[in-house]
């Protein structure tokens, strides 16, 4: 792995680019909230781990019902810290890959994980010829727990990882095209959110003492974004991604991107560019 | 990693979403127009490379450039999106998710000589190949020790503190209740494990010296010995199990140790890590244990002493890997003696390991004992250099 030393090779800081006005040092200050992200994220992948063994134990007792009702919600703490999970290229093609990766689509015996599962409960409405999919996305999610537990997380990738979730949202699942079998977009959609306004709240001491404007107006953002969701849960979780009104829809574009642009300041605005 | 630089967001949005162009027009002012337009303008001059994606490979599929800050220009000639990443194993060095058809990104990346692989789109495609040469410029940005290049270091040792301290305690509980349910046996069973991931975080706990004094005294140094008030902590619980044999008043020692290692676990949450703590605590770790510790011994009645510096030379390990590749760039002899010392000390301890284990320490003779000392006192001299070498304060 040589990741923690091309990382730590960045030195040459490129504030250049961006103005004083947003040129920022580095602070001994980041050091809480990148701790305290890890705690997040570790938390999160014990979760995924814990979840999954309940979900893997449901396909194979042949329980297409629980399976389908196990799904989403085993999905979100993966989802919640994408922006650390996805640095591992091999697990997050084996956890997450969907079929558009492939060109043989479905077909191809190499497209596993989540959405191989989603693909063969909704569509074929079977547990049938899963039980190795399943044990080899348990296998992934205890793997990817541990290594996420001896990763030093790099600083630019958990600031930058508020953004980068919202870039995904944005990408994929503003779409519908992420968890397109079974239609539970909107749980990812809470869990990028979640995972991103994790990264905001921990950060926020620091930016507010900047730049306070821009601490409120994220803030509302982020708000809206909760008070636009809150309208789609249901007892167990979420509506159907059909559900969605196109008005909230737009709705949700508008502000997923304005807080992806938004958010992608931090970095500069924490010296970690 | 990646820079997420803000002019050259997913094109992917603007084609996917209309509102959301016009949220960006309306907030972003001119960095917005600079999107509207970015999706098929003419290759921007200025980039380190430009790799075209197309329907099988990269074009080309094989790239070299100098180590520093790089940048990319993907072209997406696939019909489908795509993803760009740079990797270095199944690590991602840098990406850029979600290139539409037809369009390009730009992506920058911070890159260490050596060689390293690119993803062209769909998976069943061939990976394309990156050499990244050797530089003057990235070789001393690379020795230059920074604060930036720390924070990984220093988070990462918090979150080791905060981890250890959660062991801990739960360790001390365990113990508590086998004290309190009357288990001689499965408390001492448990007395060695209770210790060890203190002993791991040593060298944080010297700056609380009220909690040290409590947790981990020595009768040696307390003048009525065994029989004084002050004696209380790991200790004191050693010499109930192992000297007299008995549970006789262990139960409020355990319920105190319980709540000081819980308050020292607090304590460290709150605790907040500057460069020095980091570049100062394994020498000074390193200088305790050869000055005394190791001849006199510590844990007089259970003999489990050798576990002990197994675990306190885990806990120096653990903050000289996190230094490590800050060290290695800016120091790389020391770094390489500092290796040669811990490989020595280690040899030493493993090779008192017996087929149970480690013996008795009662049984460790002064010879061995001596031979320990002067490895961890090798080890602090390397050790005490560091500071030096990293600076930062």
């Amino acid at each position: 792995m040589r990741l923690i030393p091309v990382v730590a090779a960045s030195v040459v800081a490129s504030t250049a680019a961006y103005g004083l006005a947003l040129a920022a040092d580095v602070t001994l200050e980041l050091v809480e909230p990148i701790t305290e992200y890890k705690i997040y994220v570790a938390e999160n992948t014990e979760e995924l781990v814990k979840d999954t063994e309940e979900f893997v134990a449901a396909i194979k007792a042949g329980d297409v019902e629980k399976a389908k009702s196990l799904f989403a919600p085993t999905r979100t703490s993966y989802e919640a810290v994408e922006p650390i999970a996805e640095l591992f290229s091999d697990l997050d093609v084996s956890i997450d890959a969907r079929a558009d990766d492939y060109e043989q689509g479905e077909k191809d015996p190499k497209f596993t994980g989540f959405h191989r599962i989603e693909y063969v409960l909704w569509e074929q409405n079977t547990t049938d010829g899963l039980g190795e999919y399943a044990d080899q996305l348990q296998a992934d999610v205890t793997d990817l727990n541990d290594r996420i537990n001896s990763l030093t997380f790099p600083p630019e990738v958990v600031v930058g990882g508020a953004a980068a979730l919202m870039e995904e949202v944005a990408a994929t699942k503003i779409s519908g095209e992420e968890d397109r079998y079974s239609r539970t977009d909107l749980w990812d959609f809470q869990a990028n959110f979640d995972g991103s306004e994790k990264i905001f709240e921990l950060l926020k001491p620091i930016v507010s003492e900047q730049d306070p404007d821009f601490v409120a107006k994220v803030q509302a953002n982020f708000d809206q974004v909760d008070e636009t969701l809150a309208k789609y849960k249901t007892d167990h979780g979420f509506e159907s991604y059909e559900k969605l009104t196109d008005s909230d829809r737009a709705l949700l574009a508008s502000r997923v991107n304005t807080l992806a642009e938004d958010l992608s300041t931090l970095r500069g605005k924490l010296g970690l560019d | 990693m990646p820079d997420q630089d803000p002019t050259s967001t997913s094109s992917a949005w603007l084609l996917r979403a209309g509102v959301a162009g016009a949220a960006l027009l309306a907030i972003a002012g001119g960095a917005a127009f600079y999107f509207a337009s970015q999706g098929r303008q003419a290759p921007q001059g200025g980039q380190d490379a430009t790799v075209a994606v197309t329907a099988r490979a990269c074009e080309p599929n094989e790239l070299t450039v100098p180590a520093g800050k790089r940048s990319f220009e993907i072209l997406n000639q696939s019909d489908r999106p795509v993803e760009w990443e740079i990797l270095d194993g199944v690590m991602v060095v840098a990406e850029r998710e979600n290139i539409a058809p037809g369009f390009r990104q730009t992506l920058s990346a911070r890159l260490s000589p050596g060689d390293y692989e690119m993803t062209c789109g769909l998976l069943s495609n061939p990976r394309g190949v990156l050499h990244v040469t050797h530089s003057d410029e990235a070789a001393e940005a690379a020795a230059t020790p920074t604060l930036r290049k720390l924070l990984g270091p220093l988070s990462e040792y918090k979150f080791y503190l905060i981890r250890q301290s959660g062991a801990m305690v739960d360790q001390a509980e365990a113990l508590a209740a086998a004290i309190k349910a009357g288990d001689l046996a499965k408390a001492r069973a448990l007395y060695e494990p209770a210790r060890v991931p203190y002993k791991h975080i040593e060298p944080a706990v010297f700056r609380f010296s009220d909690l040290e004094n409590a947790i981990d005294p020595v009768a040696d140094y307390l003048a009525k010995r065994e029989e004084d008030p002050a004696f209380t902590g790991y200790h004191r619980i050693e010499y109930g199990l192992f000297a007299e044999n008995s549970l006789d008043g262990l139960d409020a020692v355990a319920d105190k140790l319980v709540a000081d290692v819980t308050t020292l676990k607090d304590r460290l949450r709150q605790l907040k890590l500057s460069p020095a703590f980091l570049t100062e605590n394994p020498g000074a770790m390193a200088d305790q244990l050869a000055q005394g510790r190791i001849m006199a011994g510590e844990d007089h009645y259970a003999h489990t002493d050798l576990t002990d510096l197994e675990a306190n030379l885990d806990g120096i390990d653990r903050i000289v890997e996190l230094l490590n590749p800050v060290l290695e760039p800016a120091a790389p002899e020391l770094a390489a003696k500092v290796s040669a010392q811990r490989e020595a000390v280690r040899a030493a301890l493993d090779g008192l390991r017996g087929a149970d284990g480690f013996p008795p320490y009662d049984t460790v003779d002064e010879a061995s004992r001596k031979a320990l000392t002067e490895a961890f006192e090798n080890l602090a001299a390397a050790l005490n250099q560091i500071p030096d070498a990293i600076g930062l304060g």
